[in-house]
């Protein structure tokens, strides 16, 4: 898609709203709720958002919103489906909205169930790579070596971020796909095809948070690519967890993993064995990512 | 009539069919299980009219139902015990929310440790949530108290859970009039209230409020609960013309001149009744809404009567305070110029009522110690 | 589908009000602002102009605003889209990315358009002063459009019967098609300029009785007078000096030229004279003679390339040193060799040649006539522009001189500049400042036959060229968008920056400084 084609749609998000300047999650909306158009229902559960969708009587976003408690995305979209549908909409869509929060950790058991279960729905998760609405708390989707303020200096977080695509791909949803606010056009491109797409849809979006990451406000759109570039948040869809498609191609040779971890005061004095550590599990993954693709792609040909 | 050797699980689940839902979100627990199991036959013959969903928790399937309501779909979940408490942020949200959703929870005992029998603290420790709370004693009760229960939440927009006691009550058969799906959709009409999602209508639903509002909306909340006494004469006077049976909020049974009464709710209740012939001046007084709490109702029995007695039977118990029932009766009697005494029987862990536990109660003279509280394990 | 009527309905929270309410550009400390920064194109522009500008209009189909832009520097698009040697194409910063933009295709369109759509300007007030303008050549005609965009009364007097100066008879058809310099001359009429043809200054005219009826004049006679070589046998009938073969060629006057040409010049008027003499008839082989190397040479390499190509045969280096005639025809021309070094232009005569032809063409630069100045009496001030004060020099330089002449005029009875706008100053922005990340990730495009598409390829080095990206990125929706202009709305802008970070053409720049 070309900018201007992007820039035509119809804005659904209001200015006004009081995200951080700067903030990732408030253009990811945006985009997705461009792409998807005024005929939608937005499930949103506890998260940033929650609080950017404004305080009633107001209302940042053009369609309706559900608010729900924090584990019950994945659940209280079922049944808001089933419910329009049992209403006769069966052409409105229903995008569940939840943070990594809300999808890795107390909402990984909804999001299980309803991935499961083939829900017809889009489950599209913000990942601002930590509990961000609270003060910038550790998650299950906190890369490996990152500091937050339950891992403040000089602790930082252990284990390696969850792979959440991988737990899609194994539940064999119809479509899953990870993208990021650098990319506009395969963001937007990806939520139009998984509007066509029946039954359960999963979209990772990184995020950046400027506040929780450590970051200038300014920088969101470059770490972003930074983080595609170096292979720490490849860009491709999963279609029924065996279909591997990259969409954006990271550059690991030309990009190195300090040029976007040196934005970002989170990662503040990596020593050298975390760095290494952090990025021979890139490398691993990548390689694995890049695997998967070409094996699809060779079955793909014949 | 039409009668069908049922049992109150079964009652529950052939209710729901008669009344015709958009959607049913099923977990099982013990001893709740027969109702999913039944619905999900219904839904297999193709009677049940709705979707049947299976789904990953307790919580999942009250948050189903809340999201299924929210677009304006009639919907019924039925748990118990453990599946009660894990859903309760969610039970919360949905009064909040005003949500017309229709709950059984089958009365079973929280652990730990593990334990399958009726004690009501489950349903009880929900009470702070705003839905109402309606008691059955048998398992006729229970077909229409959930017929009823649909046309009640949604007309109040407040959820409404329907509770029986596990076992005794879920488990043991009984001739039911189950009357047929015509006759009661006649009656409850199709889904009648305004969803809250509707595609083209942007709306923030539920999100971040100040305190203010909540007290407003709160009050609102209070307030409208309170209506259900009327609207539940309304309901019964056409539930009598059309099925020829009704109910009142309190079930009394008082001698006259007895000065006391029994208070117990569901199953204990049944016991009391089957043993009042032989209970000296003794009455019966049987709650069966208890959210509302029927305050006015009890003070007016009670001064009607001059009774100057209270036994509750709480199978119950709030660990630190003591029986529930009990609790809550002192507070709404309160009033009263001169309130009875009330003497507490608690059976925690859902233990038996029996005739000599009663005969044994009756006969304290007043001086002993333990007059006030008495324990299940005492006799 | 829900029948029943609704019964009950219940209080619960529901925001409808659009936030749009909170004015958020009060959180901001710092402002993001337009900023001008050199082109690399504008800075090669012999025009000065403001070519991102204009190509962003073209891009979003705004053709008669980018004639408003384009008309402020170049009232001739039409004819410098054909005959100007695009400097700024030479600069251009996307040729570092895949190919640069073809500015001259896009100037041309903006021609076209212009030509196609004219429409005989407002009345203005009129200024109710009269204007000689001597000399109907782009300096001239430049400076009659300008003044009577003002409201001045201009007449335009030409000695030859055509008008047009270079541009009707230096430069051939092929390179400027006739029909252009027509119209344009038309439409200079409808907007009310009078054109005196056969007229010249100095016989016909007098400069001093021209103040009787004017109240300026422009002297823009241009650079008419031939070098000559000096050359034994240069005074025979088959020497010719280029401008005036061009002048024939350019009206239609037959001439013949034998079969074997030889041209001597390293500029464009020997180019263009050296491709004339190809299209002449009978004549067969060109030869070009310059005496420096092909580097060296002032004429426009696109121009020798098509000179190349036609079969023009040049030898570089060398210089005649006679012209070898015989009973009144020439039989050939001597060549020595020649080649520069520190001391200046040295010439070999041990290593020569003999090269036959039938005719020689001397294309060794004009000179102007100075004649006209110091005639007058009295205290009028005397305007003169274009070639005849800067030598030589190319049609977009005329049309600017013309321009500032204008100006200049203007200057004695408004209150406006005597000099041109500021230029911009500062740092031409390189092609390693643009942030070209997120237009290359979106689209990359190869050079575009269309000019509205070949526009949007520009990348609006030091000027906002509408690309969009600030919209696209601005988490908060801050940014108007107006038919294809985009504007920030301060009313709600946080200041967070991403704008400016993300800005491809380093166009926006962060003010310190909040509401």
């Amino acid at each position: 898609m070309k900018i201007a084609e992007i820039n035509r749609q119809d804005e659904m998000i209001y200015p006004g709203h009081n995200a951080c300047p700067g903030c990732g999650a408030a253009l990811a909306v945006r985009y997705l709720t461009k792409a998807l158009g005024k005929n939608i229902v937005l499930v949103l559960t506890a998260s940033c958002w929650s609080i950017i969708s404004g305080m009633p009587p107001l209302t940042a976003l053009k369609c309706p919103i559900l608010h729900c408690p924090f584990p019950s995305a994945g659940s209280v979209g079922s049944g808001v489906r089933r419910g329009l549908n049992a209403r006769g909409h069966h052409d409105t869509t229903v995008v569940v909205l939840a943070g990594d929060g809300g999808t890795f950790d107390i909402g990984l058991q909804a999001l299980s169930g309803a991935a499961q279960r083939n829900e017809d729905y889009i489950f599209v998760c913000y990942d601002n790579e930590a509990y961000m609405n609270t003060g910038m708390q550790t998650s299950s989707a906190t890369p490996f070596g990152a500091r937050t303020n339950t891992a403040p200096y000089p602790l930082y977080k252990e284990g390696e971020k969850k792979d959440i695509m991988q737990i899609m791909a194994a539940h064999t949803v119809p479509y899953a796909a990870t993208a990021t606010v650098a990319f506009p056009a395969d963001l937007e491109e990806k939520l139009k095809t998984a509007q066509k797409v029946k039954g359960f849809r999963f979209i990772h979006i990184l995020a950046p948070c400027p506040p929780g990451w450590g970051t200038e406000s300014s920088d969101t759109i470059e770490v972003s690519r930074l983080a595609v570039a170096t292979g720490f948040f490849p860009l491709y869809e999963v279609r029924n967890g065996t279909d591997w498609t990259l969409t954006v191609p990271a550059d690991i040779k030309s990009v190195s993993l300090s040029e976007y971890l040196n934005r970002q005061r989170r990662f503040k004095e990596m020593d050298d064995r975390r760095l290494n550590e952090l990025q021979h599990e890139i490398n691993r993954d990548y390689k694995r990512l890049l695997e998967k693709v070409a094996k699809f792609s060779a079955e793909d040909q014949k | 009539m039409a009668f069908q050797m049922i049992s109150g699980s079964q009652a529950a689940a052939t209710a729901v069919q008669r009344v015709g839902v958009d959607l049913v979100a099923a977990y099982p627990i013990t001893p709740q299980t027969a109702i999913v199991e039944t619905l999900a036959d219904f839904s297999a013959k193709g009677e049940l009219g709705g979707e049947f969903v299976s789904v990953e928790s307790e919580y999942a399937a009250l948050a189903c139902c809340n999201g299924a309501a929210a677009a304006g779909a009639r919907v019924f979940t039925a748990t118990a015990s453990h599946g009660l408490a894990y859903m309760h942020e969610m039970i919360h949200w949905c009064s909040g929310a005003r949500f017309p959703i229709v709950m059984v929870n089958v009365n079973r005992t929280i652990g730990a440790p593990w334990c399958l029998d009726p004690d009501q603290g489950d349903s009880l420790s929900q009470r702070d949530t705003g839905w109402l709370q309606l008691y059955c004693a048998n398992a006729q009760e229970v077909f229409d108290t959930v017929i009823q229960a649909f046309i009640i939440a949604e007309e109040l927009l407040l959820p409404c859970m329907v509770v029986f006691d596990g076992f005794y009550i879920s488990h043991t058969y009984e001739a039911v009039d189950v009357a047929d799906a015509d006759q009661v959709r006649k009656m409850v009409g199709p889904p009648a209230f305004a969803p809250q999602v509707i595609p083209g209508q942007p709306g923030n639903l539920h999100g971040l409020s100040t305190g203010e509002t909540h007290l407003k909306l709160v009050k609102d909340r209070h307030q409208t609960m309170l209506k259900l006494p009327v609207l539940f004469k309304k309901i019964n006077m056409a539930f009598e013309k059309q099925f020829g049976r009704s109910y009142n909020i309190l079930e009394t049974q008082i001698p006259s001149g007895a000065k006391r009464a029994i208070v117990a709710v569901g199953a204990t209740a049944e016991t009391v009744k089957w043993a009042l012939p032989v209970l000296a001046d003794t009455g019966l007084i049987q709650l069966r809404i208890f959210r509302p709490f029927p305050a006015a109702e009890i003070r007016q029995v009670i001064e009607e009567n001059e009774l100057t007695e209270l036994l509750v039977v709480d199978r119950n118990c709030s660990v630190g305070m003591g029986g529930i029932f009990a609790q809550e009766l002192r507070s709404a009697l309160y009033e009263l110029q001169r309130p009875p005494l009330v003497r507490s029987l608690i059976l925690a862990g859902g233990v038996d009522l029996t005739e000599n536990m009663l005969l044994d109660l009756l006969q304290s003279t007043g001086n002993e110690e333990n007059f006030a509280l008495r324990w299940g394990d005492e006799f | 589908m829900l029948q029943a009527p609704f019964k009950e309905t219940a209080a619960y929270a529901c925001g409808t009000a659009a936030s749009s309410v909170n004015k958020t550009g009060e959180w901001r400390f710092l402002t993001p602002e337009r900023q001008f920064r050199q082109s690399p194109c504008r800075q090669g522009c012999l025009l000065q102009g403001e070519v991102p500008s204009w190509l962003d209009a073209v891009k979003r189909g705004q053709w008669e605003e980018a004639w408003q832009i384009m008309s402020r520097n170049n009232p001739f698009p039409a004819l410098t889209g054909y005959v100007c040697f695009n400097p700024c194409q030479e600069n251009c910063n996307r040729d570092q990315l895949d190919q640069g933009i073809e500015i001259r295709d896009v100037e041309k369109a903006i021609g076209e358009w212009r030509l196609k759509n004219y429409e005989p300007s407002k009345a203005i007030i009129e200024k109710k002063k009269k204007i000689a303008v001597i000399g109907s050549g782009p300096a001239g005609l430049s400076c009659a459009y300008y003044l009577t965009q003002a409201g001045y009364v201009v007449t335009v007097y030409e000695r030859s019967a055509q008008l047009g100066g270079m541009l009707a008879l230096g430069i051939p058809e092929y390179r400027l098609p006739h029909k252009i310099l027509k119209r344009e001359l038309e439409i200079l009429s409808s907007e009310g300029v009078v054109f005196k043809t056969n007229t010249n200054l100095g016989s016909d005219l007098e400069l001093n009785d021209l103040y009787e009826e004017f109240d300026q004049v422009f002297l823009a006679t241009g650079a008419w007078i031939p070098r000559m070589s000096g050359l034994p046998g240069e005074d025979n009938n088959h020497v010719y000096n280029a401008l005036d073969f061009l002048s024939n060629y350019n009206t239609g006057v037959p001439q013949t030229l034998g079969s074997s040409v030889v041209v001597v010049g390293g500029g464009n008027a020997a180019i263009d004279s050296a491709r004339s003499a190809l299209r002449v008839n009978g004549v067969h082989h060109v030869t070009l003679l310059y005496r420096r190397s092909r580097l060296e040479m002032p004429a426009d390499q696109s121009e020798v390339e098509a000179a190349e190509r036609e079969g023009v045969e040049l030898i570089f280096n060398v210089l005649p040193r006679s012209i070898d005639t015989k009973g009144g025809r020439i039989k050939g021309v001597t060549v020595d060799h020649s080649r520069t070094d520190r001391n200046g232009l040295l010439v070999d005569s041990s290593n020569s040649f003999y090269r036959e032809c039938d005719s020689v063409i001397m294309a060794l630069g004009q000179l102007a006539d100075y004649s006209l100045f110091g005639t007058l009496d009295g205290e009028q001030t005397l305007f003169a522009g274009g070639d005849l004060i800067s030598g030589p020099a190319t049609v977009p330089e005329a049309i600017r001189a013309g321009r500032l002449a204008a100006m200049a005029i203007r200057s004695d009875y408004e209150n406006i500049p005597v000099s041109e706008q500021e230029i911009l100053t500062g740092e031409v922005v390189s092609f390693e400042e643009l942030n070209l990340a997120a237009k290359v990730n979106l689209e990359l495009q190869q050079k575009e036959a269309d000019p509205q598409r070949e526009a949007e390829r520009c990348l609006g080095c030091g000027t906002c060229n509408s690309c969009g990206i600030c919209y696209l990125f601005c988490p908060d929706v801050a940014v108007d968008q107006v038919d294809g202009k985009f504007e920030f709305n301060l009313d709600y802008c946080k200041g967070c920056g991403i704008c400016v970070k993300e800005c491809p053409s380093q166009a926006l720049v962060m003010k310190g400084g909040g509401r």
